[in-house]
């Protein structure tokens, strides 16, 4: 699968102190990352560095295979920034600005014109072109952002926060635009610390920690990987024999006997563990009338992976 | 750095940019103060050693070297430390150059600034030919190459202050500390190699060149200094840009 975005070993340090730390990950084209992290994890700095807002101490970043120590200006017009805070000159009308933006971008007068109004549109703010952004609600402001992004048709988006500090509607209108610029070719870049939005509209998440990424993969993936998953196992003929055995497996980290006949197997592998499981237990005399895996929610897996790096 | 880049952000600066009134209101004051100056000088001829002869573009060119240094102050100060202290830079850098942010900003407060200037020097020259002298072209050029050039010196260094300073307060502060410092290297009459960093030196170099009509020694005084300035603007660019490309926004 092509690569939108590769960051290989990428330190930033603020003072004697690293903020990023050995970082590395890849973006697959037409995903939407989720960059999930608690607050001073170093998200907003990553953002700031993918979009020439940072200068990194040390490693290599490849936008749509440019690198951006040696190719910026032409990253940036491939490249639409959703910083988090959305600042806009409050004196001027959300045209005005989109048609400055538009003209930095590299867009013609008449082009930047028509597609501000265009964008203005798609984020719902058509009727408020004319309006001085200074008069804007927060939610507005952030549709504003996104329109701004999407100023000559990137390929890449990059948002950092993107839902932070939206009422319930702000944030299902936030995210639906997400998912069509996604259907739309365009990969998504966003950082949260907002499991539940991670959850609706990523495909792809990578867990941040201390500046370094402790996990990463498909939602899936996340749910599996570093978690202490309970797997229920039903035993008709359940014996301490069989359970001594499950136990000494090396993924195990614990059993609990539930019932007469239903054992519960606290595991801790990246794969399914379950035919594995199975077999073992069939193979000495078992005989297996249940085996669920109880599926973690993310954030159970999220919580799980940042304390287990403490 | 792209030139077209540079001429967008000037442009929308200039025509409609958050500070635009802002800068257009101090540099009408200061060519408003400077033609009034020159429109009230007739009252003051008896002062001149010739009376026929008021130099209007002597007195207009003074009142820039002394005062155009405050108002570049309260123009240039927080050119860049506002858009970065409101966030709105963010916007402008994942999109552009930073050189062509730094430099259109640098063109915007220059060119209403050296716009103003040069409607002083018509203003000085019709003065002085309604008052039954010779139209200078000469002078008049010179008078306008050394005001802007003398202002834009100082659009540069309170350019540098504004990348450096986290928000305008600071900015505000550190430029008045550094106007105060330029002003006192200058007076360091026997510091000779601290004038040379100061504009005001290379300015009133040539002030008496603004009173009569230049001899032939005078011209390469003149292109010396004129020649002396653009480097110096060239030269604080330059820093402005190689400091604001390591800055972290």
């Amino acid at each position: 699968m092509a690569t939108a975005i590769s960051i290989k070993n990428l330190y930033k340090k603020y003072g004697p102190r690293y903020v990023l730390e050995d970082l590395s990950f890849d973006v697959e084209k037409g995903s939407i990352y989720g960059f999930l992290g608690q607050n001073g994890a170093g998200k907003t700095t990553t953002i700031k560095i993918l979009s020439g807002l940072s200068i990194p101490n040390g490693g290599q970043i490849l936008i749509d295979n440019m690198d951006l120590s040696l190719e910026a200006d032409k990253i940036k017009n491939i490249l639409g920034l959703v910083p988090q805070d959305s600042e806009f000159y409050d004196e001027r009308t959300a045209l005005s600005q989109m048609n400055y933006f538009a003209r930095l971008k590299g867009l013609s007068k008449d082009e930047g014109q028509e597609q501000s109004m265009l964008l203005l549109e798609r984020v719902g703010l058509e009727n408020e072109m004319t309006k001085k952004v200074g008069s804007f609600s927060h939610g507005m402001k952030k549709r504003l952002s996104i329109a701004q992004a999407l100023l000559n048709d990137p390929k890449i988006l990059i948002l950092d926060e993107p839902t932070n500090g939206l009422d319930p509607v702000g944030v299902r209108q936030v995210k639906q635009i997400i998912r069509d610029c996604n259907d739309n070719g365009i990969t998504i870049f966003a950082s949260s610390h907002n499991l539940l939005e991670i959850q609706e509209i990523c495909t792809h998440i990578g867990i941040l920690k201390n500046g370094r990424l402790i996990t990463e993969g498909t939602i899936g993936d996340i749910r599996r990987l570093e978690s202490n998953g309970v797997i229920t196992v039903g035993i008709y003929n359940m014996s301490p024999e069989i359970v001594s055995l499950v136990e000494g497996v090396e993924y195990v980290v614990k059993t609990e006997l539930k019932e007469k006949n239903i054992l519960e197997i606290y595991v801790n592998s990246k794969t399914d563990v379950k035919p594995e499981l199975n077999k073992l237990i069939v193979n000495n005399g078992g005989q297996v009338f249940k085996l669920i895996e109880n599926s973690l929610s993310l954030e159970d897996a999220y919580l799980s992976a940042t304390e287990m790096k403490e | 750095m792209n030139i077209s880049k540079i001429r967008i952000v000037a442009q929308d600066e200039i025509l409609r940019g958050v500070k635009s009134r802002h800068v257009w209101f101090f540099s009408s004051a200061l060519a408003f103060i400077c033609i009034l100056a020159m429109h009230y000088s007739t009252s003051l001829a008896f002062l001149f050693s010739d009376p026929g002869n008021i130099p209007f573009t002597y007195i207009s060119f003074m009142i820039i070297l002394i005062i155009g240094p405050f108002f570049i102050l309260v123009t240039a100060f927080d050119s860049i430390s506002n858009e970065v202290e409101n966030g709105t830079v963010r916007y402008i850098i994942s999109k552009i150059d930073r050189a062509s942010f730094v430099l259109g900003k640098f063109c915007f407060l220059f060119i209403i600034f050296a716009f103003l200037t040069f409607i002083v020097a018509i203003v000085g020259q019709v003065d002085n030919f309604t008052s039954g002298n010779v139209f200078d072209l000469q002078k008049m050029i010179f008078f306008w190459l050394f005001s802007s050039l003398y202002l834009g010196c100082f659009i540069s260094i309170f350019t540098f202050v504004s990348i450096l300073s986290g928000n305008n307060k600071i900015a505000f502060t550190m430029s008045a500390v550094l106007l105060g410092i330029t002003i006192y290297f200058f007076m360091q009459g026997g510091i000779e190699y601290l004038r040379y960093l100061t504009p005001p030196y290379y300015a009133f170099a040539v002030s008496e060149t603004m009173k009569n009509l230049p001899g032939e020694n005078d011209y390469f005084n003149i292109i010396k200094n004129l020649f002396s300035m653009l480097v110096f603007i060239i030269a604080t660019l330059s820093i402005d840009v190689l400091v604001f490309k390591r800055r972290d926004l």
